[in-house]
């Protein structure tokens, strides 16, 4: 393992920029028309609950990555299966959050450049960021992330001239059921995600800090989402969010006399990188430590190589896009999301009341 | 290693080429009103009004000067097609280089296009990306788009900044409703709310006039309100910043500016059913102007006047609301949104007829006026006394 080490506000910065990343362009409450804040704070809550339980895998296995810790409660030949398909898991988010930026930026900003062009020079600077290391990612989210709630408050402030207060009544007009599956779909995109964070907890400099910085962390990204939320139905209305592709462009694009469009596309591409660095980074290091080998920056190229391709090829059209984060990504995460992490954190916490294992630690 | 570093710095030359979808000034056309009207044959005609910048610098530089003949600043074109966006791509078989939508200042729709219904039609606008939705939008009475953009004006070298300015000072005059692209998009489809779009009509070749409203139903234009039903309607709905009023009083007349004012709207219910629709308008002025030979000097003066006001101005909203209920059957005010926040269930059974319902409601209106002040002088100027 890289002998990296960040600090905790560092942590704190790099899960709320991965927690803002692309739900900044396909937010998963917006299924839900009015009652998205509901689906929000079910979904934050339910949320940090999970990156709370993350926290303490980690904090119970010390100093080991996710796939470290696979084998040692799985054993080694199941360990290193769950391993693979982690690491998966990992490349296939990169790939999507790679595809959704694409999308966005074609749709909004270059219609004519081919999506590949766009992708790929992407990826040249996340191979960058994950070859430098945690530790330059780390800084680099200090100077980054804190852009990301002032740009959402700056667009904010550029349309207080609306001012329909009342525009998310009626509470649960269609039922309860659209907010459940709104909160689900938000679980899993973006809570959930922050499963690759396991493989960044090791080189948190401060363990005891871990599990309030990651709880801190889900609680400010759902307070923005939040505030985002009702800004977009005070100024666009309901029937206007279920329509639109990327709702908070169209926000920004309301404002009259300036176009702060440009500043949305910073927003976009700062949370878009965190996340795409954060799974690039945890991917190949789970590769690097599955195989054995002395230095993860080898496979960075290949990887990164894969995930351009791979995000190209996954979609047919945008539509297919939305659909898959609306209705299947769902169900495909909550194995890796849930499943399997509650199962880790069980082994880990009879492995820790059973004396015999702890002596053989010592 | 040397290899690779020059190989590196050959390379950032590429960064330098800025974006792919680069296009210079020079090569568009940058177009600043648009016009959409329909064919008899059920056809779309798009009319779109060009600038040429080269052209605009001189006129607006060399006025008068040289003799010479001065080049349009704008030139207006218009093609049919089955579809806009058919329409704006075979328009280049007579306009030479690319149309660029973002500048777009005014939209103009043409009457028998709104009558066929805008709901569908206008999805282009709402789907490319190059759509400006701050753009004003109005319906053009008795004339074609394309007769309202050729228009060559004397204060404006551009008619489209020309029309854009009108419909702006509408914020001191409160006589047009002001319809953005994105105001259109949210009510198109919203049943709580009926589209309203202001009116544009032409008085000659040099002058457009944007004064009334254009009222829909189920995005089907169905009627038109004047200057003052537009007034009460702006009201109602508190839309209104600033506006004069002219009151009678005995042996004059008397002009108030509206500087304040605000409305509110709600729906009474009774038994779960809708038992009458209120209006609540509070609003401030001062008196600019009193032609006319009573003193002016007690509060008990001002309290008659301020009566006065409510009157006239209850007169508009009410002649507004008798448009919309009797004449349009149409929910212009979106008395609809309050009956859908605050009763969903009752809203769900109605929703599909609620203009029907809305129609037949009594309405209760309330109009509360204040004047303030009454400018430099108290009682008119009189030569006796």
């Amino acid at each position: 393992m890289e002998k990296a080490r960040i600090s905790s506000l560092q942590l704190f910065l790099l899960i709320t920029g991965f927690l803002f990343g692309s739900t900044l362009i396909l937010n998963p409450a917006t299924g839900a028309k009015n009652d998205g804040w509901l689906a929000i704070l079910i979904g934050g809550a339910v949320g940090t609950l999970l990156l709370a339980a993350y926290a303490s895998i980690a904090l119970l296995n010390p100093s080991k990555t996710l796939v470290e810790i696979l084998r040692d409660r799985f054993g080694k030949v199941i360990g290193n299966i769950i391993a693979i398909l982690y690491i998966w898991y990992f490349i296939h988010l990169a790939s999507l959050v790679f595809r959704n930026f694409g999308s966005f930026m074609l749709t909004t900003t270059y219609p004519k450049t081919p999506l590949e062009v766009i992708i790929a020079v992407f990826a040249l600077v996340v191979m960058y960021a994950v070859n430098s290391g945690v530790e330059v990612v780390g800084r680099m989210s200090e100077i980054l992330v804190p852009f990301v709630p002032v740009i959402a408050v700056i667009i904010s402030l550029g349309i207080l001239t609306v001012h329909d207060f009342t525009a998310f009544l009626p509470v649960l007009e269609n039922g309860i059921s659209p907010v459940i599956k709104a909160s689900l779909n938000l679980l899993t995109f973006p809570f959930g995600e922050t499963i690759v964070f396991l493989m960044i907890f090791p080189h948190l400099n401060k363990r005891e800090n871990l599990k309030k910085v990651s709880t801190l962390s889900a609680l400010s990204a759902t307070g923005l989402f939040l505030f985002i939320f009702f800004r977009d139905i005070t100024v666009l209305g309901s029937h206007l969010i279920y329509q639109a592709t990327f709702v908070p462009h169209l926000t920004s694009v309301l404002i009259p006399g300036i176009n702060l469009e440009p500043l949305f596309n910073v927003n976009l591409i700062i949370g878009g990188s965190i996340k795409v660095v954060i799974c690039m980074y945890a991917a190949v290091n789970g590769l690097n430590q599955l195989i054995g080998a002395n230095d993860y920056r080898k496979f960075t190229t290949a990887v990164a190589t894969f995930c351009v391709v791979l995000s190209i090829w996954v979609y047919e059209n945008i539509f297919e896009m939305f659909d898959w984060a609306e209705n299947i990504w769902l169900y495909y995460s909550i194995p890796f999301q849930i499943v399997i992490p509650l199962m880790l954190l069980f082994l880990s916490l009879i492995k820790k009341g059973n004396p015999a294992h702890e002596k053989s630690i010592e | 290693m040397k290899i690779k570093k020059l190989a590196i710095v050959l390379m950032l030359p590429i960064l330098l080429t800025g974006c792919w979808d680069n296009v210079d000034l020079t090569e568009i056309n940058i177009v600043t009103a648009m016009g959409i009207d329909k064919a008899e044959d059920g056809k779309v005609i798009v009319t779109v009004q060009v600038v040429e910048p080269a052209a605009l610098q001189s006129t607006s530089s060399g006025q008068g000067g040289g003799g010479s003949t001065q080049p349009k600043p704008v030139f207006v074109e218009s093609y049919k097609g089955e579809t806009i966006s058919d329409a704006l791509i075979s328009m280049k078989s007579i306009v030479d280089k690319r149309l660029f939508l973002s500048t777009i200042q005014v939209l103009i729709l043409g009457e028998r296009f709104c009558k066929d219904g805008i709901n569908e039609a206008l999805d282009f606008l709402h789907r490319d990306y190059q759509s400006e939705y701050l753009t004003d939008v109005l319906v053009a009475k008795d004339v074609t788009p394309e007769q309202i953009l050729k228009i060559q004006s004397d204060m404006e070298a551009i008619p489209a900044m020309y029309i854009k300015g009108t419909i702006e000072n509408t914020a001191i005059r409160a006589k047009v409703k002001r319809t953005m692209l994105i105001n259109l998009f949210k009510d198109i489809k919203n049943k709580c709310r009926q589209v309203t779009i202001g009116q544009i009509t032409k008085v000659n070749e040099k002058t457009v006039k944007t004064e009334g409203t254009a009222v829909f139903r189920d995005g089907k234009l169905v009627g038109w309100l004047d200057q003052y039903q537009t007034r009460g309607y702006l009201f109602a709905t508190d839309k209104v910043k600033s506006t004069i009023v002219n009151i009678p009083v005995t042996n004059g007349k008397m002009s108030i500016e509206v500087l304040n004012s605000s409305g509110k709207l709600d729906v009474e219910f009774k038994n779960g059913e809708p038992a009458k629709l209120s209006i609540q308008v509070n609003l401030e002025g001062n008196i600019v102007e009193y032609i006319g030979k009573e003193t002016l000097d007690s509060p008990g003066d001002i309290y008659k006047l301020e009566k006065i006001l409510s009157q006239e101005v209850k007169k508009e909203i009410v002649m507004a609301l008798n448009k919309a209920q009797k004449d349009y059957s149409s929910d212009i005010f979106g008395f609809g949104t309050v009956v859908h926040k605050y009763h969903p269930h009752y809203w769900e059974k109605v929703m599909d007829e609620w203009n029907d319902v809305f129609s037949k409601l009594p309405a209760e209106i309330k109009v509360d006026a204040k004047i303030r002040r009454a400018g430099l002088i108290k009682s008119p100027m009189m030569k006796d006394e």
